[in-house]
């Protein structure tokens, strides 16, 4: 053992002599080896750590570790970072009972939340619909006898600014477009709002004149932007126990048995804020947050464009005595003589470095107060219109109860473009039948004296013996009745109505569901577990696909997988050039070095030490720069622990799940980058090794030294 | 007396390309052990393909080459390395040391590959041989720092550390002055009185073979004949020599 040993240091102290002795090569196959190490430590520490964040962002936020789909539907479900509004086309899973029970059997199952996913564009109404609505119940009132002539006529008043601010508007784009482009019936209805008369005849016929505004001059204010919603239909109580990280941020959540619907604080401020508050909210963040400056930030900089430019949507929200209130207050904030509130407010978001933050404080201690600054607010009805698996439009009025957020991932666009609403108010906007429906289709048949006719009997049963007669009365008796079917159920709208109503609790563990997130005991087995809640659904006689979370979470999950592979084959391209260059320096090494191999085998070196000397030449190299790199790639990951990365965009702050990364380095990470050192290392020396073999002793006499 | 080489109708041929080079043509050769022989002949006599048949590091087309008892005929490669390194010691005209190990080093290395003696008995071999060789004072040093008789001494040190039977030297004094050539033939000698160790050393140059305790003379790749010394160094150089196809 002992004659191994010293055997093994002579091969050791040969290959480091040789090493030494070819010192530029053995630099330049060890700068290879040194930065490939070092990208593979970097590399795998940070792709593991943001595959670790990712995970808690999607498993946290919406996917759960797994989801559980009908297998027979046509696409495959992404919860996120699918472009698609409405989701993808899932074939329903019909009884959730059923699902859950057998979903609960797999014992690494922990809970079962059903869900639905899909979206739809909601008009949100703009800031003259806002006003002339008040206006409209105003007069209504009057008309019923109320004494409310103050009020109508600060409304009118208001009415009157909005319709001021759009002619100068409409003058603006006249100065840059032909007569041609600007459309002569806008121009007709704003000469007729301006003009003295149309204010003064008003009360002849307020709501003939509030109809013509409605139909002819709200159009023309672009503020109107729908609101891009997706959203989830759940059991909002189970989401809430299993996805932990949500909380409420505004109002409360949606109480048991309610339908209701809760924005994502993301999207609430995203979309739901007054612009010009939001783009001053993102400068103030970036600003503060994130150390940017409006000065070198062109991101930033056309923010502040925007908000000096844009300020018909907070003109269009000032009455008169708003509007001189601003004036004043922004006069003197200003140190400014300009008397038009328009010119003064482009004025004040004008904003630079040094007086973001006194002008952030300033708009909204002074100048917020007297604003709507979310078109929707938390208590407000919202009218989600959306198309049905089937393709039809359904509608359903929803209360807003509240906000949510998921904790370390506020600032998420990925995160936060969810939004949640109830289950049941979910099925029905999908198509899917609930009992209240069912009832109410049933009385509005029994109201209308509706009789169900088979397929085949329609005909004669719709138009007796004579098809080919037309029938003109049943049309008309069908409205008359639909009609009074209609006068029946109102007196409110039945739909309005409906957001009102209380469903039985008992719905949502039962019934129609799109998919299912489900959370595990132990996040280690779930290959395991996926296969066996596929199995708990043959039992059971359902077709179930089970995908975890990476899978699931669509685009998104995959970005972990891609960077994984784009880091590998980089990976493979250095160190295949890793193993040409030692290869070939190991063979040039061999060559230079023929009469000495020879000298070793006739002084009787057998071939397997030469062998040994090629490879601990090759693992030598590989080892000391492996090791270098690898200690250095440990290095940069600590100091990245220490200082975190910060997540320049939303997306990579979803990804880091919180505005900054601390990657964390694991024994894994420099292993990987040692072994693939070695292997390379190892089978660069087997060419060389075979030339060194086939050396005959012979050579020993022939060569000079 | 022990044959420690009995070579037996060797023929060695090398082929280059499509032609057939016959470099020994039935040799025939048999060496007692403590002889301290000389295989003269000019230059492409067959003096080194004789050695490195001897020497087991060729074998012959035909013919039986037998070392300390070994047909090696039948040996394998492994097995031939195992000879070498056990039974001889070599001695090369461009010396051949591992340039990047120092002369202890250099001089250690045989032993190291035998793995038999421990560090205590190796250093106390290869000191005694330093020693012995006179190169105590550069046991340190590179290859690349000494003179060519120098080298030449290490050589020979590492050729007998693992105190072989046979020593082998192909023209030993060639890249060497007349002098150092003198003083290592001196030591080769020495040591083969001494240690007892046979030596066969090839040459060209008449003047070695002074040394000898006999002569075989080859040319055109047969054995011209076996002189004493006496009888070499009377006959004179090798352009003297007799032609082996001369009957």
């Amino acid at each position: 053992m002992r004659g191994y040993v010293d055997t093994l240091k002579v091969i050791i102290l040969i290959a480091f002599r040789n090493l030494f002795a070819s010192r530029l090569k053995t630099l330049i196959v060890g700068g290879i080896i040194l930065f490939g190490s070092m990208l593979v430590v970097v590399g795998t520490a940070l792709v593991d750590s943001v595959d670790a964040s990712m995970s808690r962002s999607i498993i946290g936020s919406v996917a759960g570790h797994i989801q559980v789909y009908n297998a027979k539907s046509a696409d495959e479900l992404a919860v996120m970072g699918s472009f698609q509004m409405e989701g993808a086309d899932l074939e329903q899973i019909d009884d959730f009972k059923s699902m859950r029970a057998a979903l609960l059997t797999v014992p690494n199952v922990k809970a079962v939340v059903p869900m639905g996913l899909s979206g739809a564009m909601v008009p949100a109404g703009n800031s003259v619909d806002v006003v002339l609505e008040k206006l409209r119940d105003l007069i209504r009132r009057q008309q019923a006898g109320e004494d409310v002539k103050p009020g109508i006529e600060s409304q009118k008043d208001h009415v009157r600014q909005i319709v001021s601010v759009l002619a100068a508007d409409m003058a603006n784009v006249g100065k840059v477009l032909t007569d041609k482009a600007v459309a002569p019936e806008e121009v007709a209805a704003i000469r007729r709002a301006t003009a003295p008369n149309f204010w003064s005849e008003f009360d002849q016929d307020p709501l003939g004149s509030l109809e013509f505004l409605e139909n002819r001059i709200a159009p023309l204010a672009s503020d109107a932007d729908m609101l891009f919603l997706r959203y989830v239909g759940t059991d909002l109580a189970a989401f809430a126990q299993s996805f932990d990280r949500m909380k409420i941020v505004d109002g409360t959540t949606v109480p048991p048995g309610k339908r209701g619907f809760l924005f994502s604080k993301f999207t609430y401020e995203e979309q739901v804020k007054l612009k010009t508050a939001h783009r001053l909210d993102v400068i103030h963040d970036a600003i503060l947050k994130r150390g940017k400056k409006i000065a070198t930030d062109p991101d930033l900089q056309r923010f502040v464009k925007q908000n000096s430019t844009e300020v018909k949507e907070i003109m269009l929200q000032l009455d008169g005595q708003q509007t001189a209130m601003f004036r004043t207050k922004l006069q003197k904030e200003l140190g400014s003589q300009e008397n038009e509130v328009s010119k003064l407010l482009a004025e004040f978001f004008r904003i630079d470095d040094g007086t973001l933050m006194h002008r952030y404080k300033f708009f909204y201690d002074e100048l917020a107060p007297s604003l709507t600054l979310y078109r929707v607010r938390v208590g407000d009805t919202l009218t989600i219109k959306a198309f049905t698996r089937s393709g039809y439009v359904q509608s359903v009025n929803l209360r807003v109860y509240g906000t949510f957020a998921f904790e370390g991932l506020e600032d998420s666009h990925l995160a936060g473009n969810l939004n949640l609403m109830d289950l049941v108010s979910f099925r029905e906007l999908y198509g899917f039948s609930t009992p209240e429906r069912d009832r109410e289709i049933q009385a509005i048949k029994a109201a209308a004296g509706l009789k169900e006719i088979d397929r085949d009997n329609a005909e004669a049963e719709l138009f007796g013996a004579k098809p080919s007669e037309p029938e003109t009365a049943a049309p008309a008796v069908a409205s008359d009745t639909a009609d009074a079917v209609l006068r029946g159920l109102s007196g409110k709208n039945k739909r309005e109505r409906r957001q009102d109503q209380t469903y039985d609790p008992a719905q949502l563990g039962q019934g129609v569901i799109l998919n299912a997130a489900v959370i595990v005991k132990d996040a280690r087995r779930l290959p395991q577990t996926m296969r066996d809640i596929e199995a708990a659904g043959t039992k059971v006689g359902m077709t179930l696909k089970a995908i975890d979370w990476q899978k699931a979470s669509g685009l998104v999950g995959q970005f972990v997988t891609m960077i994984r592979y784009v880091l590998y084959v980089s990976v493979l391209i250095i160190f295949a050039v890793a193993l040409v260059v030692i290869n070939n320096a190991l063979v040039m090494t061999t060559l230079e070095r023929i009469a000495e191999i020879g000298t070793l085998r006739a002084v009787g070196a057998q071939r397997r030490f030469l062998l040994g000397m090629l490879l601990v030449e090759a693992l030598a190299v590989g080892g000391l720069f492996g090791g270098i790199g690898s200690a250095l790639g440990a290095g940069i990951v600590a100091v990245l622990r220490m200082v975190g990365i910060p997540a320049f965009n939303d997306i990579f702050y979803f990804f880091f799940s919180g505005p900054r990364l601390h990657p964390g380095l694991s024994i894994v990470n420099v292993a990987i980058a040692l072994a693939i050192v070695l292997v390379v290392s190892g089978a660069s020396s087997i060419y060389p090794a075979l030339i060194a073999m086939r050396v005959s002793p012979r050579q020993a006499m022939q060569s000079d030294e | 007396m022990t044959h420690i080489v009995s070579v037996q109708q060797v023929f060695k041929n090398y082929t280059l390309g499509t032609f057939v080079v016959p470099a020994l043509r039935g040799v025939s050769l048999d060496v007692e052990e403590g002889e301290f022989l000389s295989i003269a002949g000019p230059s492409g006599s067959g003096k080194t393909t004789l050695l490195n048949l001897i020497g087991c590091v060729d074998t012959p087309t035909s013919g039986v080459v037998r070392i300390a008892g070994n047909a090696t005929e039948t040996m394998s490669e492994r097995q031939l390395t195992r000879l070498r390194l056990h039974t001889i010691g070599f001695i090369f005209q461009s010396f051949n040391l591992v340039s990047v190990l120092s002369v202890f080093q250099n001089i250690e290395l045989p032993l190291l590959l035998q793995r038999s003696a421990g560090a205590k008995e190796r250093r106390s071999r290869v000191e005694a041989l330093l020693d012995r060789v006179g190169i105590r004072e550069y046991a340190s040093h590179r290859p690349s720092e000494l003179s060519g008789g120098q080298r030449q001494r290490v050589a020979i040190a590492r050729a007998l550390v693992t105190r072989p039977q046979l020593v082998l030297a192909d023209e030993p004094t060639a890249n060497l002055d007349s002098v150092t050539g003198t003083n290592i033939l001196d030591l080769m000698k020495e040591l083969n009185r001494t240690e007892k160790t046979t030596f066969i050393f090839s040459t060209h140059d008449a003047r070695v073979w002074s040394y000898a305790s006999s002569v075989v003379r080859l040319a055109d790749g047969q054995l011209v004949d076996r002189v004493s010394a006496e009888e070499a160094v009377r006959v004179g150089g090798v352009g003297n020599l007799p032609s082996a196809r001369t009957p």
